[in-house]
């Protein structure tokens, strides 16, 4: 490309790509390429490969679908739906590797133990958490393809299976709740300090000790894990 | 390795856990992104073009229901600015009229009310009358196809149709090109175009 791209404000970008302006696609790419492929990459810890081409599809479905979008309450509406979508694409990518049985493998080579306290280590309650993950979006795939219909709510049952984690993190205390959930989109802590009005130093500390907190609640979700142990001793 | 983070993470995509914006916040904020060879981002903005250009109203009648569904109006709002009935506004927004039943002064208004170039306006007209000329000859086809088989397929065909028609490069008939010339010949010669 070689050229520099001007630095466009969103609703120019918009109305560019609604009118059908060749050079609002790089203004788009320029804007987009680099910081949804960080996210994919290292959040969601797509193989960079797959991440390539996720961005790609995300930034093409904008493209297709701009029609459809309109600003309701200000510039940062394009950002969302932007994120919505790519969202998505994440999301329908995460379900194929799950279904492939690709997400299980490096967690099914991992040993699982137990720590001094007796609770149940923190890949334990991943493992079977996704395992049952999988399981319901087979599950579903299975009964799709034999009822040979498109159902509404596809992998319904498989989002209800991590409605535990919703409900176990329900159990925290909101402060914790609030960091537990940022942390793992990688929120920094100055801006999760501002939500919970903790300092920042008072955060660090007491992450990896809310993270414990949680898999003790987590595994009261699953007693296969309990049952599992006991006949281990 | 494979922790909660990643059992969250996951519960999220899945829209059983929400930060309220604070994701969408933080990514807006973050110093980094993955740097992009130009060569990656030239591929990228080259596929993006591509699509747009696909998505390009190709006849009159989709470039006024676009400029209509973009911009939330009704068809009031653009027949009236135009000079055009209800009526042949409805049949100019279906390709059911050809352009060259329409007076130049209306082109001209379109041309004036949406912005649009000569050029532009030229091949979205040329279109236009290539689909409305050769309308009739598919349209009799789909009408014997209609006695075989169901409603839904018949609109998906009719679109492909519609479609096919307007994306061709086909000659036109004669006097459908002489009358067309005649009309872009009106639209060039009127100031402001």
């Amino acid at each position: 490309m070689g050229r520099r791209v001007a630095v466009v404000s969103t609703k120019a970008l918009v109305r560019g790509l609604k009118e059908g302006d060749q050079r609002a696609c790089a203004a788009l790419a320029q804007r987009y390429q680099g910081m949804l492929l960080h996210e994919a990459v290292y959040v969601f810890s797509l193989p960079f490969e797959d991440a390539e081409e996720i961005v790609s599809d995300v930034l093409l479905a904008v493209v297709q679908g701009i029609g459809s979008f309109t600003f309701q309450r200000g510039d940062g509406d394009f950002h969302v739906w932007v994120l919505a979508i790519f969202r998505n694409k994440v999301r329908d990518y995460v379900r194929r590797q799950a279904i492939s049985g690709n997400l299980m493998v490096r967690l099914d080579e991992e040993q699982s133990t137990v720590d001094d306290e007796g609770i149940d280590s923190e890949a334990s309650v991943v493992r079977i958490a996704l395992h049952r993950y999988r399981d319901a979006l087979v599950q579903e795939e299975q009964e799709e393809e034999g009822m040979n219909e498109n159902r509404p709510g596809v992998a319904g049952a498989a989002a209800a299976k991590l409605a535990t984690i919703a409900d176990a993190l329900e159990r925290l205390e909101t402060w914790e709740r609030v960091l537990l959930r940022c942390r793992a989109l990688h929120v920094p802590y100055e801006e999760i300090a501002t939500y919970t009005g903790k300092s920042v130093a008072q955060l660090k500390v007491y992450h990896a000790r809310v993270k414990r907190k949680f898999v003790k609640i987590l595994a009261e979700y699953y007693p296969e894990l309990r049952s599992h142990q006991h006949g281990e001793r | 390795m494979a922790n909660v983070d990643t059992l969250i993470r996951l519960a999220w995509l899945e829209g059983m856990v929400q930060t309220h914006g604070a994701y969408e916040r933080a990514v807006l904020q973050r110093k980094e992104a993955l740097s992009v060879s130009p060569a990656q981002q030239a591929q990228l903005v080259e596929r993006l073009q591509g699509a747009l250009q696909e998505r390009r109203p190709l006849t009159v009648g989709s470039l006024l229901r676009s400029v209509r569904s973009n911009n939330k109006l009704v068809p009031h709002d653009v027949f009236t600015r135009i000079g055009v009935s209800r009526n042949i506004y409805t049949l100019m927004e279906q390709d059911a009229i050809s352009p060259l039943k329409i007076p130049a002064a209306v082109w001209q208004r379109l041309m004036a009310l949406l912005k649009i170039a000569l050029p532009d306006m030229a091949t979205l007209l040329r279109r236009t009358v290539q689909l409305t000329a050769y309308r009739p000859h598919f349209s009799g086809m789909l009408a014997r196809y209609k006695g075989i088989k169901g409603g839904k397929k018949l609109t998906a065909l009719e679109k492909a149709f519609a479609e096919l028609y307007a994306r061709a490069d086909l000659e036109l008939p004669p006097e459908h090109e002489q009358a067309l010339e005649k009309l872009l010949e009106e639209l060039r010669r009127s100031p402001g175009t």
